[in-house]
């Protein structure tokens, strides 16, 4: 009686530890103080026919450069509507350039598309961004982000004043997009979000949408047209969009560890050589463009911190007693990083789980 | 033959029932008003209304002269402005993409066959000319067809299947060769085929089948490609072996057949995917009097029926700008001398420039030798186009809805540069083809009824219809008011002669089918009784319905001779109407052409006045046709050996005119 007495106190601090804990995390569910901890990319060609290679072209291209940025695979969402390197018209078959001097091939061994052909529909990619698919939908297929990541949503094709055409047949119209991102806002889908659009017009887009956090950069104003960077006459057709070739130009100097800024990108965009006015909306994005560097949308450029103990856990099964050396400083909430390292502590503490979890060995966390 | 005009005659017989419906719904249509217009005049009673009835139709008639007058004289004159309202032409479709392609052809592919072309030249090909000896690719499938026992061609086919194409669709080459006597510039577009057939067995970008066919053209070469295309798109097909066993032991066609076999190709019929395009290329025996390679455009098939601009435009395109050769399309020589042409084109050259003086915005008027050019392009084709006879092979191919055009080389014969001519005309049908192999879709983007005024200019539909509109609009007020007046003079007398009680339908049903009476009057003692067979036979035809329907009682006709040619003249003038009509519908060029004469011959058709002379005028009008009609009814001929519906349209609409205005000219009054 008298020992249950005593323990009533502290169960009840627990209790008001979790819901302090609890608040917290909501609070934290915002954006602003949420880290950065992961990349994705959807990338989007919406264009059938031949004679719109350029445009499987440009998302390939983009897609080499944020693979070599160092988003993995595994978190590029490729759709491409059309398989120009089998086409029959193709002179180069299983082959796809960017460039009439053919030095790179884009449609090498390492492609993974996720999205092909008559796949690529206006639903599937609302399905994608709102993360509400059916239930056989591999976890490949699927944008599986969360409130940390930050998501580059690149798209290529015929658009016109406030719509995007996919494949010949329906079109995404502005509304649809900027209702898609606020779902994804509201189910905590992202942190931040660059959608970066090169099409006709593409800045008519942009104009419904209303949720914080994301940035948006289109190849052309309202009433102007995009056009092709060059024509490859060996194979046929043009290779590649302006806008998208001079985004290439400047990535292509970059390596990873680079700390060019988005706003240095934005710049780098010249109306004359573009031929038309690229346009960016910065009104929804709290951060400074000159503070953010490129990798962060571009790239997944994450920091590794090495932790002994798992190492130590791991060679010795029978090791109780493990410390975590983990970096305190790394975040706000000592409460909560408390509990977090009780908890690691307990997880350690049972021998079973020694063995298996070999990636807590990595905190993953971005570099700033 | 007999067939032929038996189907006429009986067409004749549902157009005559066609006209009776028509005419009868007017008159149905017009008693219904009568009887409104009785009632009317019974309720109020007033002096005045003759007066102001008589006023208003001199005011209608005086109107419908006006009207015919000013809208015959604007579509003349629309017809006339037509070079000038012409557009430039651009390339539609987006998938075509022409010259965004370098020409793989080098000069390699035809230098090392060069040898072969002098060869051509020196023995004549006939004897040592083998089809076989280009086909022995691997890729290449071989047909040999013979479509007539008696007097055989034989059409050589070779295809090149796509290597990664889906094999639905093609692409065909036709050179015409007459394996007989083949000539010079035979043996050169044998050449300019074969280099850019061997070229494409080897390139990687097909997605449509290639389909050679060397056409033997010694029955005439739309014979041989039509048949060929028979037996393309009908299920059974001329086998050699089943025509061989037909035929018994035809010599050349065993050598043949042996030669076939020994080299261990089929002699199946081959078929490739459904026709895209298709390119005859031809060259020219004389050569040009410029100082580049020239090369003409034809593309007017049967019917009037045209193909696909965006199929000249690549042509045009790609020989202008990559192969810089010299592009005209047809045009009449004769109009290029004509004074007036070009006093017209100063005129509208010198009211552009006040226009632009006016207001720098507008933008009309060319200069006047364009004027004229254009003009002269713009007749023939109309011409061309109303003759609904094709100008080339590529014809037969439009009678399959396959856009098709003849290609015609003139090159400048001199022989040092026969390999660089051959160079320039392979280039462009390799830039062709492979721009249609680029093609998605059948061409549908751009447009299929328009007329040339040059090789880069177009006149569309909605721009041309309306110098035929204008012209045919007076036609239906001038039959109504003709009507009404004739009726309402008619309908006036009958209030004061008849009882209100008298059955009125007797009386619009008489006057509606008077012009009947008169018509069957028509001397019918011509010679030429194949044409007034038909012209008879349709009267009959006409007068049985009419009498069928036992509304035609002859014995009121004579009281109203007086009225009578006015209906008549407004049964003219709507036939004419209706038949221009239909006309525009089938073939616009021959409508525009007809319309020409026989609208203002069908509302200026009046009684001649000195119907003492009557008699003499009708024997030297039988004279006259006579002569004339013998040399029309051949062309008529020829037209119906060629499926034209020009001579339906001869028969159908302009003769019965010419039939009834020359009634009217003769009518007593």
């Amino acid at each position: 009686m008298a020992t249950s007495f005593k323990f009533k106190p502290l169960t009840i601090s627990i209790l008001l530890l979790f819901l302090y804990n609890a608040i917290a995390s909501s609070a934290s569910g915002s954006s602003s103080t949420t880290m950065h901890t992961n990349n994705w990319a959807i990338l989007v060609c919406t264009s059938r026919f031949w004679f719109n290679y350029r445009h499987m072209a440009n998302t390939l291209s983009l897609y080499r450069t944020v693979k070599r940025l160092g988003i993995p695979d595994e978190r590029i969402i490729l759709m491409l509507a059309d398989d120009m390197a089998c086409n029959a018209r193709n002179k180069y078959p299983a082959q796809v350039f960017n460039n009439e001097n053919h030095l790179l091939n884009l449609y090498g061994d390492n492609v993974e598309v996720d999205y092909r052909g008559y796949e690529v529909t206006v639903e599937n990619f609302l399905r994608i961004l709102t993360g509400r698919h059916e239930r056989a939908v591999p976890r490949s297929k699927r944008l599986l982000s969360d409130e940390g990541s930050h998501i580059l949503l690149y798209m290529t094709g015929h658009g016109g004043d406030e719509f995007l055409k996919f494949q010949d047949s329906e079109e995404l119209q502005s509304h649809d997009l900027a209702d898609a991102v606020k779902q994804m806002k509201e189910k905590r889908r992202f942190k931040e979000l660059l959608i970066m659009v090169d099409t006709c017009q593409a800045a008519t887009l942009f104009s419904q949408l209303q949720s914080p956090g994301v940035l948006a950069i289109g190849s052309s104003k309202k009433g102007e047209n995009s056009y092709s960077h060059h024509l490859d006459s060996d194979v046929g057709v043009s290779v590649v969009d302006r806008f998208t070739f001079y985004t290439l130009a400047f990535f292509e100097s970059l390596n990873m560890y680079d700390n060019a800024s988005l706003s240095s990108l934005f710049t780098s965009y010249n109306p004359n050589t573009l031929m038309s006015t690229a346009y960016y909306r910065t009104d929804l994005y709290q951060r400074r463009l000159e503070e953010v560097p490129v990798t962060n949308f571009f790239g997944s450029v994450m920091e590794t911190i090495h932790t002994d103990s798992p190492y130590r856990a791991f060679s010795n099964r029978y090791y109780r007693k493990s410390k975590t050396e983990m970096p305190s400083d790394q975040s706000g909430g000592g409460n909560r990083r408390a509990l977090k390292d009780l908890d690691i502590l307990e997880e350690l503490a049972d021998p079973k789980l020694n063995v298996r979890p070999l990636q807590s060995t990595y905190l993953l966390v971005h570099e700033g | 033959m007999l067939k032929k005009v038996c189907a006429v005659e009986l067409i004749g017989i549902v157009c005559g029932w066609m006209w009776f419906w028509l005419i009868n719904r007017y008159r149905v249509a017009r008693l219904g008003k009568l009887d409104v217009d009785r009632r009317w005049r019974k309720l109020q009673l007033s002096s005045n209304r003759s007066r102001a009835q008589l006023f208003g139709s001199a005011f209608f008639s005086f109107l419908s002269l006006l009207v015919s007058i000013i809208c015959c004289v604007a579509g003349v004159l629309t017809l006339l402005l037509l070079p000038v309202l012409a557009k430039n032409t651009y390339i539609s479709e987006n998938a075509l993409m022409p010259s965004s392609e370098i020409p793989e052809m080098i000069g390699k592919h035809i230098i090392e066959s060069g040898g072969e072309v002098s060869y051509h030249q020196i023995q004549p090909i006939s004897d040592n000319f083998h089809p076989l000896q280009f086909f022995l690719g691997p890729a290449v499938g071989i047909v040999h067809e013979n479509y007539s026992c008696t007097s055989y061609g034989i059409n050589t086919v070779g295809i090149v299947r796509a290597p990664r194409g889906d094999g639905k669709e093609a692409i065909v080459i036709v050179t015409p060769y007459n394996s007989v006597k083949t000539t010079t510039s035979e043996a050169l577009s044998l050449r300019v085929a074969y280099s850019v057939f061997s070229l494409l067995s080897r390139v990687s970008w097909l997605a449509k089948d290639i389909i050679w066919l060397a056409a033997d053209s010694r029955h005439g070469e739309h014979a041989a490609v039509a048949a060929w295309l028979r037996d393309c798109y009908a299920l059974s097909r001329g086998d050699l072996e089943k025509n061989q066993d037909m035929c018994g032991a035809s010599s050349v066609l065993g050598h043949e057949l042996t030669s076939v076999k020994r080299n261990g190709v089929s002699n199946g019929f081959r078929r490739a995917g459904t026709t895209a395009a298709a390119l005859v290329i031809k060259v020219a025996d004389r050569s040009t009097g410029f100082e580049k390679d020239g090369l003409k455009i034809y593309a007017e098939a049967s019917n009037g029926q045209m193909p696909n601009l965006d199929l000249i435009n690549i042509v045009n395109y790609l020989a202008v700008h990559g192969q810089g050769l010299q592009v005209r399309v047809e045009k009449i020589w004769s109009l290029l001398d004509s004074w007036w042409l070009y006093s017209l084109g100063e005129l509208q050259e010198l009211l552009g420039k006040v226009a632009k003086s006016l207001n720098p915005d507008w933008k009309f008027g060319i200069p006047a030798s364009d004027y004229v050019e254009g003009c002269a392009t713009l007749a023939s084709s109309l011409y061309n186009q109303a003759l609904g006879v094709p100008t080339g092979p590529h014809g037969a191919f439009c009678d399959f809805q396959v856009d098709s055009i003849t290609l015609e080389f003139s090159p400048r014969f001199s022989s040092s540069q026969r390999v660089l001519f051959l160079l320039h005309a392979g280039r462009l049908v390799e830039g062709v083809i492979r721009s249609v192999n680029n093609l998605l879709e059948k061409f549908h983007q751009s447009f299929f009824l328009y007329l040339m005024t040059s090789p880069s200019r177009f006149v569309s539909v909605g721009i041309y219809m309306i110098a035929f509109a204008l012209l045919i609009a007076p036609l239906p007020l001038v039959a109504a008011a003709l009507f009404s007046d004739a009726s309402k003079s008619k309908s006036g007398k009958d209030d004061v002669s008849l009882e209100p009680s008298h059955p009125g339908e007797s009386i619009p049903t008489i006057t509606a089918w008077n012009w009947l009476h008169t018509a069957k009057t028509f001397p019918n003692s011509s010679p030429l009784t194949n044409l007034l067979m038909w012209i008879a036979s349709s009267l009959v035809g006409l007068l049985f319905t009419c009498a069928a329907s036992g509304s035609l009682s002859i014995s009121r006709a004579s009281q109203l001779q007086i009225r009578e040619w006015t209906l008549l003249k407004a049964v003219t003038v709507t036939a004419a109407f209706i038949g221009l009509c239909l006309m525009s519908v089938i073939n616009y060029a021959t409508a525009q052409i007809g319309a020409l004469p026989l609208v203002p011959m069908c509302l200026m058709a009046v009684p001649l006045r000195f119907h003492v002379s009557a008699k003499t005028m009708k024997a030297l009008l039988r004279g006259a046709c006579n002569i004339l009609l013998d040399d029309f009814w051949n062309w008529t001929e020829s037209l119906r050996a060629w499926n034209s519906a020009t001579y339906i349209y001869i028969c159908m609409v302009n003769l019965p005119c010419w039939v009834l205005c020359i009634r009217i000219l003769l009518h007593r009054r």
